[in-house]
């Protein structure tokens, strides 16, 4: 556990060390200000009795203006915010797996799954105090304002940092097997970006392609990889109230990510360095 | 008690279907205590033999103990200090932050760790430059923090893989005498360079291989006097008769410098003194006998040559 720790706390040291993740930090800090200038600025009570007006309920209205406010960050900090966490991070275990530096680090008394371990909780942290920051001065900010402490919107920050684990996952094992950041960086933008929503919509593409055996193939593909477009949307619900939550995407995205982070780790045991 | 064990350790790369033997059934064992120089020729599998020892590399075959623990076993590097050959740093972290974290990684007590971190810069002259982001190290400077880092632990075993690479020469001689201090402390080092003089200088016994396997082992003593090379120095020119005819069995070649002076490899003494009994029943009048000593370069060039030819 000490090991894991010690791994952990330099990756965390390492990705604080690069400017993204201090971009992300200050572009977070911006959006706060911004929203507690607009906050301060506008009495959105005056605006009630005008809206009511045009028929709708107060509550109702309220209700709407403080959950488009938290779509309009949650959204974003889905694609944007991963995305550049993953450009951060896929370069965490290629610069380990280094020559001359991978090499002090197996010579330590660790065995090599503690390392993995380590790289990934260190990951986690990064972009869970990342996500955790904004999300919270967000909430903190709609609480004070509107006398709403909702949990709703504190639930992307779970939903946010699972995402980034699973695809994680995936930069990890790419790392190890191929020692390239790019590789690891474009195969998990492929997945994030083009696979998963592809393979949400695999009952219209099924449609489309009306062969059987490619149906099942999608269908089996649909199984396999992360299911990171349903998260996007279940952290889009939850932030609003919904609660649509559907396990089966939630655990097969965590099989996904155990079966990497294992793969990972054998392939890595069984590596010369 | 020997610091490392190693019992018919086999190391097979396949490399796009050519097999690379870069260990083969090596059989060796280091006692405790001493400074152990490993030289061979690019390729011998020097650095892979240290990298097996370390499990940073899984042998094909055989097994081997470091500090009478299985190499399997990590827990036993706790007790290994190590500094590979051209090592990187977290280019992020300053000299301190570079001994802190690989402290951390080899389980050091934190109590007094910032005592010890002092202690272990100053002993390599990098104590002004604790506070320095390592990015702006020259190689030296590098190679010197590696030396710090590669002692945290206060090991019983060090590996040092090319430790004086980028050092300058007062720096070496630095290195080196730090090397004699840590001997002297009881520990024991297994020093893997190129420069043949260094290792000379400092090792107690040395092995040499080439192409994975063990050539030769010894003291530096040993080595270099496996073959005894004399300078014979005569009154008068030997004649060519009492070469064809009673110096068959001798090497003997004329010195280029001097007419009188005779080159001469001879096994041993018992050779030499026949040499001499011949000369002398030749009425030829020897002025002096000089052993020479053969250089460890000497010997390593001649040990390479044979096991090439073989």
């Amino acid at each position: 556990m000490k090991n894991i720790l010690a791994i952990t706390k330099y990756t965390f040291r390492e990705a604080l060390s690069r400017k993204i993740f201090l971009v992300f930090f200050s572009v977070s800090t911006f959006i706060l200000l911004l929203f507690l200038a607009f906050f301060l600025s506008t009495n959105i009570d005056s605006m009630i009795p005008m809206l009511q007006m045009q028929g709708a309920d107060s509550n109702e209205l309220v209700h709407k203006i403080i959950d488009s406010l938290k779509v309009l960050v949650v959204s974003p900090l889905f694609g944007v915010g991963l995305f550049l966490s993953i450009f951060s991070a896929a370069s965490f275990i290629p610069a380990m797996l280094e020559k001359g530096n991978i090499e002090i680090i197996l010579s330590k008394p660790i065995s090599r799954s503690q390392i993995i371990w380590g790289k990934f909780w260190g990951g986690i942290l990064i972009v869970l105090l990342n996500v955790a920051y904004l999300i919270f001065g967000l909430w903190i900010l709609i609480g004070f304002k509107f006398g709403l402490w909702d949990v709703g919107l504190l639930y992307a920050i779970v939903i946010i940092t699972y995402t980034f684990a699973v695809l994680y996952g995936l930069m990890i094992l790419i790392g190890i097997l191929t020692q390239s950041s790019l590789l690891a960086m474009m195969s998990t933008y492929l997945i994030f970006f083009i696979l998963s929503p592809l393979l949400t919509a695999r009952d219209k593409l099924e449609m489309l392609i009306n062969n059987n055996i490619v149906n099942r193939v999608i269908d089996g593909l649909y199984y396999i990889f992360p299911k990171t477009s349903e998260l996007a949307s279940y952290t889009l619900n939850l932030t609003i109230g919904k609660n649509n939550l559907e396990l089966q995407p939630i655990l097969s995205s965590f099989l996904f990510l155990i079966l990497t982070i294992y793969i990972s780790i054998i392939i890595f045991n069984k590596k010369d360095y | 008690m020997y610091s490392i064990e190693i019992s018919n350790l086999t190391k097979v790369y396949n490399k796009k279907k050519n097999e690379v033997r870069a260990i083969n059934d090596l059989t060796l064992n280091i006692s405790q205590g001493i400074i152990y120089g490993l030289l061979g020729p690019n390729g011998a599998g020097k650095t892979t033999l240290i990298k097996i020892l370390l499990g940073i590399v899984h042998p094909t075959l055989g097994n081997a103990k470091v500090l009478g623990v299985d190499i399997n076993d990590y827990s036993v590097r706790r007790k290994i200090g190590y500094l590979p050959e051209n090592h990187k740093f977290p280019q992020f972290l300053t000299a301190e932050g570079v001994m802190k974290y690989f402290a951390e990684l080899s389980g050091v007590e934190i109590t007094n760790l910032d005592k010890e971190i002092d202690r272990l810069l100053d002993l390599v002259n990098m104590s002004k430059w604790k506070k320095t982001k390592i990015k702006k190290f020259s190689k030296g400077m590098m190679q010197r923090l590696g030396l710090a880092q590669a002692l945290i632990s206060n090991p019983d075993l060090i590996f040092l893989d090319e430790p004086t690479d980028g050092v300058d020469p007062i720096g070496r001689k630095e290195i080196r005498d730090l090397l004699v201090k840590l001997k002297n402390d009881g520990k024991t080092i297994f020093l893997n360079s190129h420069l043949l003089s260094e290792v000379e200088l400092v090792s107690d016994r040395i092995a040499i291989l080439n192409k994975g396997s063990l050539i030769k082992e010894g003291t530096v003593e040993e080595i270099t006097a496996s073959k005894q090379f004399y300078i014979i120095h005569l009154e008068n020119e030997l004649p060519n008769n009492i070469v064809q005819n009673n110096l068959k069995d001798f090497t003997i070649k004329k010195s280029d410098n001097d007419t009188n002076t005779y080159e001469c490899h001879i096994s041993d003494t018992v050779e030499l003194n026949r040499l001499i009994d011949i000369l002398r029943a030749n009425n030829v009048v020897i002025r002096a006998v000089t052993p020479q000593k053969n250089t460890l370069e000497d010997m390593f060039i001649s040990l390479i040559n044979k096991s090439e030819q073989n």
